[in-house]
């Protein structure tokens, strides 16, 4: 057990290694998510009713355009120069690759999320006084099951040679109930929402953990 | 015979017989299919151990398929292998720390120093000091003064260099070689040349993909001539000249072109 987590966290550290180095991925990523907030938020108008009802939804645009770069780049550092062979050489289980990836994804996106949350909360005059904690909470559960199912899919894309928006055509959709869950959780917390993610998170990141096997090729 | 190989260290455990340290790659009907198209057909291997293979054939004749399944990377439609004695199909895992791949990328990280990326993959591979084993092979090949460069700002002799230290951080018994002269300048071909039979000298098992035949029948003790994803030529390599081996393959291609089976 403790062998597999060192080997997801030296695989999450090169990623990150790689993004610090290059900074290619987190920059384009935050910019492009803060202007989501500020178009989507200008087009919405002054209305608070209007702003204070669309914020969560406005906020997830902003995850998940954020999230499917996080997920094409770090899966792109595989493809030069046949990178993805060496790792798929080494003798650790396929799904701890998936993990390590995952992990980095969840990084980069809860980066991101530091940033482009404070500005949609202050863009919208969000209210988050009642439960701060529960609004992290959500938002961080919300992006777990998130991140497990694009994880997955960047493998299964870029093994494919299906690339650039096809991964946000195919991750949208699987991700709707999680977005509709986790907005209605934000909105008005109580209820079956938390459940519905925890279960929704569960049920992906060990369905994706088993198939990652299938999915990547070198 | 039997004796000396049961001399050999078990490198799988106790468990390893001493078949299987003496023939450490056996493959029975191995065959790949991909999208109804057969790259491989009905391959049978034998490879003793401390043998140094040159796999020959034309462009898609199936050499660097037959190196991805021998290295577990890829799976084949039919047919079984067995590597040290285990199936790679229900042990991949385990077989893969005794084995290393050159290929002709380098399977490194541009971004990262020649240096992070062997520690990076000597980590994954458990080995117990990853900064000194690095260091080592790094020296070993004349990088020791470039360690923390980027791979980026290396020439393709350089990274190739990176690329062998990659696969000899684990010291596998099976080195599996798919064109690792491509693009090379003459005195990293000769380096490589070099290191290659010294690594045979250790005992090491090679099997070696490459286009230059007269170079492949030089340093190997057997060829193994692939047509059309079909073993056409298995015999030693000195009873083979380049000239036999190139009429092999272009025999190949024209019982193609008549429709015939290679």
């Amino acid at each position: 057990m403790t062998a597999t987590l060192n080997q997801i966290a030296v695989l999450a550290a090169k990623d990150l290694r790689i993004e610090g180095r290059t900074r290619s991925t987190l920059g384009l990523v935050v910019v492009l998510g803060v202007l989501i907030i500020s178009v989507l938020g200008f087009g919405i108008g002054t209305q608070p009713q209007l702003a204070a009802l669309g914020a969560p939804s406005i906020l997830w645009v902003a995850y998940l355009f954020s999230g499917v770069l996080c997920f094409e780049k770090t899966m792109a550092t595989e493809r030069q120069d046949g990178a993805l062979a060496g790792l798929l050489l080494a003798p650790i289980d396929r799904g701890v690759i998936y993990a390590g990836k995952l992990a980095s994804n969840l990084i980069l996106m809860f980066a991101v999320a530091a940033v482009i949350t404070p500005v949609g909360v202050l863009f919208f005059g969000m209210d988050l006084s009642a439960a701060p904690l529960g609004f992290v909470a959500v938002i961080a559960i919300s992006m777990l099951g998130f991140a497990a199912i694009g994880t997955l899919f960047a493998g299964l894309m870029s093994s494919s040679r299906l690339q650039g928006g096809l991964l946000a055509m195919v991750v949208f959709p699987l991700v709707l109930p999680l977005v509709i869950a986790s907005t209605q959780q934000v909105l008005s917390p109580g209820g079956t929402g938390l459940a519905i993610l925890v279960a929704f998170d569960a049920i992906f990141l060990t369905a994706s953990w088993i198939v990652f096997e299938l999915v990547l090729e070198p | 015979m039997t004796l000396a190989m049961t001399q050999l260290p078990s490198i799988l455990g106790p468990a390893m017989t001493a078949d299987a340290a003496a023939i450490p790659v056996r493959a029975s009907g191995l065959s790949k299919s991909i999208e109804s198209r057969d790259i491989l057909r009905d391959i049978d291997l034998e490879i003793p151990h401390g043998r140094f293979i040159a796999l020959l054939g034309a462009n898609g004749a199936g050499k660097s398929t037959l190196l991805k399944i021998l290295s577990t990377l890829n799976a084949p439609t039919a047919g079984t292998l067995d590597l040290f004695g285990i199936s790679a199909a229900a042990s991949a895992v385990k077989i893969r720390r005794h084995i290393g791949l050159i290929g002709h990328q380098t399977m490194l990280y541009h971004d990262l120093s020649a240096m992070e990326n062997l520690v990076f993959f000597a980590k994954l591979y458990g080995i117990a000091d990853p900064a000194g084993r690095a260091m080592e092979l790094l020296t070993q090949l004349g990088l020791a003064n470039r360690a923390n460069d980027p791979v980026k700002a290396f020439s393709r002799g350089m990274a190739q260099r990176v690329a062998i230290a990659r696969a000899l951080l684990h010291e596998p018994r099976l080195l599996l070689a798919d064109e690792p002269f491509a693009g090379l300048d003459a005195p990293s071909t000769a380096l490589l040349e070099r290191l290659l039979t010294e690594l045979h000298g250790q005992g090491k098992t090679i099997i070696l993909a490459n286009h230059d035949i007269a170079q492949s029948l030089r340093l190997a003790q057997t060829a193994i001539v692939l047509a059309k994803g079909r073993k056409v030529i298995d015999t030693h390599a000195d009873q083979l000249d380049a000239g036999a081996v190139l009429a092999s393959m272009e025999n190949a291609a024209a019982d193609a072109a008549d429709g015939g089976v290679a």
